[in-house]
């Protein structure tokens, strides 16, 4: 019936994402929530080593780290994203009646979403750098005791992906939710549900249900007292259960997911694609949750214990 | 004809905004006016796309914005709109606000896009305050940005609600002189209290009330239809439309029965524009 017009919205969503992008980075809580992770990566990282002899000391609990910059960075972001997204509402009368739509909008703030995400790749490669200073202990759970591919998603999934997730999710309370304070609700509402969603189960023949939380654990980091918790013994750490590859793509197809309920939002925009996509990336999340949870680690594994080596 | 309303009816649950406006515009500049509630920024609206008419024929750059998406963002391709209030990101400078708009009216070529920004922010005199942060800018100012977003593109049809409100006398001689140099190509579609501005920018005005179009015709025309009904009196006469006292201490009487020793005074369009709306003229706010 109508005449389709012609393409010009992906290079008027290139140009968009490019000026949210430098919006959000240039955000005030953006950058404290950057200059504090990384601070901190490298206060916690020399604070908790182990030292074996006079001159050795060896790095632990790596895959503990990311919740650094999965707070700092990724929380932050979360507020930073959604006061992106809603900004420019106040000029919404005048903006809608450009040629740009809500959903283009949403899409570039969404697209500035990388932002915070390459400060998560950042804070990895702060990690890296860290460990040629001091290396790794050996009883560590890492690489070479750990398949790599799984110690690559937990790094990635919980720290850079965690970064982006809290920034999506921002966007996505950003258009849906408007009652003042709406992104500090939601940050509380993440880290509590996080807590109270995974932890009762992180240790117990359930540990498999954890991973639907927003931010699920996979380490539990060294037994430092000595005495043994929860089956792991004084000294050692744990992997939890579930498949960290599948959890990395888990958590992306998530994003994906809160990008289109973000776009939804926007009747103009409801189309059979949309809908379609919608379901299909729901569909996703439920596979890649399933197999997340009942394939890849059967077991919790147990790290010898980390306590000083002998001589 | 770049606007066609033809019986363009808009309610807001029980109050009707407009009641079969009929409304026909070409290139140039149209004022409207009316008092508050008369529907003015409702037709706006309409005409900017911003809300579509409950029924009704609208019609603009020869296209039916309602006759889909395709229509609709082809018609706002050359449409620029200032509402009668905007808001305004508060992060963003003068200029990053309207590079985002820019944008969002499909600049994407990025120096085009940064010439456009400069040329527009020239027209309305902020090209000092481009790095400035909208917030930290005088109301004037902001009402100038607004502008200039409008502005953006050069559209054909400029749609502007009380475009010169906040603005100093300086300001809005400047707008009027920008505006005359947009509609020579442009429709321009204003509304405003100020009668002056529309005496002095608009060779059409049409007055609306009660949501009706009450007059549609030239300036020259509206003012000739207070002929022979504005008198100076020496003192207060009742039962006339509106009457003041004047600077020079006689009273401006316009409207009602011919006052005993008056004398007929020279009709300006305000005279005309509350004769036009008789005796509710009386209850307008100052």
């Amino acid at each position: 019936m109508y005449s389709t017009l012609p393409a010009r919205s992906s290079a008027s969503l290139t140009s968009m994402v490019a000026i949210e992008a430098r919006r959000f980075a240039r955000h005030p809580l953006f950058l404290l929530g950057v200059v504090i992770a990384l601070a901190l990566e490298a206060w916690v990282f020399f604070a908790d080593g182990v030292t074996v002899s006079e001159d050795t000391t060896h790095a632990i609990d790596m895959l503990s780290h990311p919740i650094i910059p999965a707070f700092f960075i990724g929380l932050t972001s979360l507020v930073v994203a959604a006061r992106l997204t809603r900004s420019t509402e106040v000029s919404a009368e005048a903006m809608g009646t450009a040629p740009g739509t809500e959903a283009q909008r949403t899409l570039a703030v969404a697209g500035a979403c990388l932002v915070p995400f390459v400060a998560g790749v950042a804070w990895l490669a702060e990690l890296f750098i860290l460990l040629q200073i001091r290396g790794v202990h050996p009883y560590e759970l890492w690489f070479g005791t750990m398949n790599d591919l799984h110690v690559w998603s937990i790094l990635v999934a919980l720290g850079p992906v965690a970064c982006l997730g809290g920034a999506v999710l921002g966007v996505l309370v950003g258009r849906w939710l408007r009652f003042p304070g709406a992104p500090a609700v939601a940050v509380v509402v993440v880290a509590i549900g996080t807590m109270v969603g995974s932890l009762p189960y992180s240790y117990t023949d359930q540990g498999h249900l954890r991973v639907w939380v927003p931010w699920a654990m996979w380490h539990t980091g060294t037994m430092s007292d000595g005495e043994a918790w929860e089956g792991v013994p004084g000294y050692a750490q744990a992997v939890l259960t579930g498949n960290p590859a599948t959890y990395l793509l888990y958590a992306l197809a998530l994003c994906a997911l809160a990008v289109a309920g973000a776009v939804w939002h926007d009747r103009t925009a409801r189309t059979a694609r949309l809908r379609l996509v919608c379901w299909g990336l729901v569909a996703l999340v439920v596979a890649l949750y399933l197999t997340t949870a009942f394939t890849g680690i059967e077991e919790m594994i147990v790290s010898r214990p980390i306590p000083p080596l002998e001589g | 004809m770049n606007v066609e309303l033809t019986a363009v009816d808009k309610s807001y649950g029980g109050t009707q905004a407009l009641r079969g406006v009929d409304l026909t515009l070409g290139t140039g500049i149209t004022g409207l006016l009316g008092p508050n509630g008369a529907g003015k920024t409702t037709l706006l609206r309409v005409v900017a796309t911003s809300i579509a008419a409950d029924r009704g024929e609208v019609r603009l750059l020869g296209r039916d914005p309602h006759a889909g998406h395709a229509e609709l963002t082809r018609v706002r391709r050359s449409l620029g709109y200032l509402p009668q209030e905007l808001g305004y990101p508060s992060d963003m400078t003068t200029f990053g606000f309207l590079e985002y708009v820019a944008v969002l009216k499909e600049w994407n070529e990025r120096r085009a896009r940064r010439h456009e920004v400069r040329r527009v922010l020239d027209l309305v005199g902020l090209a000092e305050q481009s790095g400035k942060r909208i917030a930290k800018l005088s109301g004037g100012q902001r009402r100038r940005v607004g502008l200039a977003q409008a502005l953006l593109g050069n559209p054909r049809l400029l749609v502007l609600d009380e475009p010169t409100t906040g603005l100093d006398p300086a300001q809005r001689a400047t707008l009027r002189r920008t505006l005359s140099v947009v509609a020579h190509e442009s429709t321009v579609l204003l509304s405003t209290h100020q009668t002056e501005d529309v005496a002095a920018l608009c060779e059409r005005v049409v007055v609306l009330a009660d949501g009706e179009v009450r007059f549609d015709g030239t300036v020259v025309d509206l003012v000739a239809t207070a002929v022979g009904q504005v008198w100076l009196a020496d003192h207060e006469v009742p039962g006339a439309v509106m009457t003041w006292r004047t600077g020079t201490g006689r009273h401006r009487v316009v409207g009602g029965p011919h006052p005993p020793g008056a004398e007929p005074a020279e009709p300006t369009l305000e005279d005309a524009y509350l004769l036009m709306l008789g005796p509710s003229a009386a209850s307008l706010p100052a």
